[in-house]
């Protein structure tokens, strides 16, 4: 699997296809920190969010690298379209996680913040930043070229799911309290807005956590129910 | 001999169109099998369906082996891979866990054979059809499997290439791989293949004898055998009715084996002679 995810970065490194969508996102973050101070928690909020679209982006991207036939090729050399899968996510969520690090330490380099970032909200930040990348990635995975033939549905598939992910909030509360518990069913990407902003930054343990392992779950479902939605496509 | 894979009653639909309406075959290990049919009557569906790789509606592929390696090759490689000839081939050969030093001795060699070592450093985008098309069939030979499965092989090969496909084919089966092989126009197959079958209507048909099996036939005639008992023996190639006899038309190779099942099943054999297909003909 180690050799498949190697061959994956090499080959998206190659085809220039991570162009638009990191290009797009070192611009957004880059515009975001025009201004300084900023607030931390708040800031890092809203990153996580720019990164949640574009690992969707992204993986939109890296499962689109493979022609169906050679996707065929490399389920046989590797015995399992699942590991298959596995290692073009990894790959997916190795670049995610390089993307998370870059919008989290460019504010501390370029003093973009108004105080220091303490270790506790740092590491909350940023493991709100891989959580909404994984999340992103996995919604993503769903609509990719093996899973939907037609180009224009799978975007604007995925384009309607993240829009509904970011109103699922608000479609929480203007839905009659007997079907509210719907808008759980919508990806949580915002989910953890609310806790941080409400967040002073001091103890961990005063942040409700719920969101966050809500997201986790949310992202592990997708991913086994696309693994195996995957392997009966063929 | 016993089976490497066997298909159960394979069906196969493309949205209301049945492509493969119900197809059930043996395949036996070092055979080589040709699969002949029109453009569009499933032949490739029907070959990356024993390759594991096209879901099926209903029926079973099963493998006597589990750990079986499959080498397949498309009918048309993908042109849009990004990578050398080498670089490719080094990726799928870890992929696949062949050892570095192996593949550091085998991928030069193929690639010589094939005449690509020139273009070893041209991206595989920037090859020709053909050049691609090697590149299609080396992938798939890098580590010799179990079953090969080539779905047009020689599409875009000079005849050079082709003569080389066919050593290398030789000497796969030779070293027991089974090949199952479609083909079009091309007849340089024909003095390997063992069976050939014709899939006509989304069904398959045992086809016409060839030219090897039409040199090695023999004829084994057995009287008091039901003609139930033997049907469905998969190393019988033809079997004709007699008044008071079967005649059972069989390949050299198996004969002794047939000759054996007959006895267990208390015939009495009446003779068994080597013949050529065309004797048979004239009756």
């Amino acid at each position: 699997m180690k050799d498949l995810i190697k061959y994956t970065l090499h080959d998206y490194l190659r085809s220039q296809k991570y162009f638009p969508p990191t290009s797009t996102y070192f611009i957004l973050i880059l515009i975001f920190y025009t201004y300084k101070p900023n607030p931390i928690i708040d800031s890092y909020a809203v990153t996580a969010l720019i990164l949640f679209v574009t690992s969707a982006w992204l993986c939109m991207s890296v499962l689109s690298l493979d022609a169906p036939v050679q996707r065929q090729i490399m389920i046989l050399h590797i015995k399992s379209s699942h590991k298959y899968y596995i290692a073009k996510l990894i790959a997916i969520w190795l670049i995610a996680v390089g993307l998370a690090v870059f919008a989290f330490v460019y504010p501390l380099v370029f003093g973009m913040f108004a105080e220091p970032v303490s270790l506790k909200v740092g590491f909350v930040s940023l493991a709100n930043h891989i959580l909404l990348a994984t999340l992103g990635i996995s919604i993503a995975s769903f609509f990719n070229k093996s899973m939907m033939e037609s180009t224009v549905n799978a975007y604007g598939g995925l384009v309607l799911t993240l829009i509904l992910s970011f109103a699922s909030l608000g479609i929480y509360k203007v839905l009659p309290s007997f079907i509210k518990y719907v808008a759980w069913l919508l990806p949580p990407a915002v989910s953890t807005q609310i806790p941080l902003i409400q967040w002073d930054g001091e103890m961990i343990g005063e942040l409700s956590l719920i969101p966050f392992i809500w997201i986790f779950i949310y992202s592990v479902v997708l991913f086994i129910l696309f693994l195996q939605v995957a392997r009966l496509k063929k | 001999m016993g089976e490497l894979v066997s298909l159960r009653d394979i069906r196969k639909s493309y949205g209301r169109k049945e492509v493969l309406k119900g197809i059930s075959l043996s395949i036996e290990p070092g055979q080589v099998i040709a699969v002949l049919g029109s453009n569009g009557t499933g032949k490739s569906t029907f070959l990356r369906i024993i390759a594991g790789i096209e879901s099926l509606n209903a029926g079973q592929v099963l493998f006597t082996n589990n750990s079986i390696r499959i080498g397949y090759v498309p009918e048309r490689f993908p042109k849009n891979i990004r990578f050398t000839p080498v670089e490719y081939l080094h990726y799928i050969g870890e992929i696949s866990g062949i050892p570095a030093i192996t593949l550091k001795e085998r991928i030069p060699s193929f690639l010589q054979r094939f005449g690509l070592d020139q273009f070893s450093n041209r991206r595989i985008g920037e090859l020709s059809k053909g050049n691609i098309q090697k590149v299609g069939i080396v992938q798939a030979i890098l580590q010799p499997p179990d079953l090969l499965i080539l779905d047009e092989p020689v599409s875009g090969l000079d005849a050079e290439a082709q003569q080389e496909l066919l050593k290398i084919l030789k000497e796969l089966k030779a070293s027991g791989t089974t090949i199952l092989l479609t083909y079009h126009e091309s007849n340089i197959f024909e003095c390997m293949v063992d069976r050939t079958y014709e899939i006509k209507e989304g069904l398959l048909y045992e086809g016409a004898l060839t030219k090897k099996a039409k040199e090695d036939l023999k004829l084994i005639e057995v009287k008091h055998v039901e003609s139930s008992t033997i049907q469905g023996w998969n190393d019988i190639l033809r079997i004709e009715e007699q008044a008071d006899s079967l005649l059972l038309f069989v390949g050299l190779e198996n004969s002794d084996q047939v000759l054996a099942r007959v006895l267990e099943a208390k015939g009495n054999v009446v003779r068994v002679v080597t013949v050529e297909m065309e004797e048979i003909r004239k009756g």
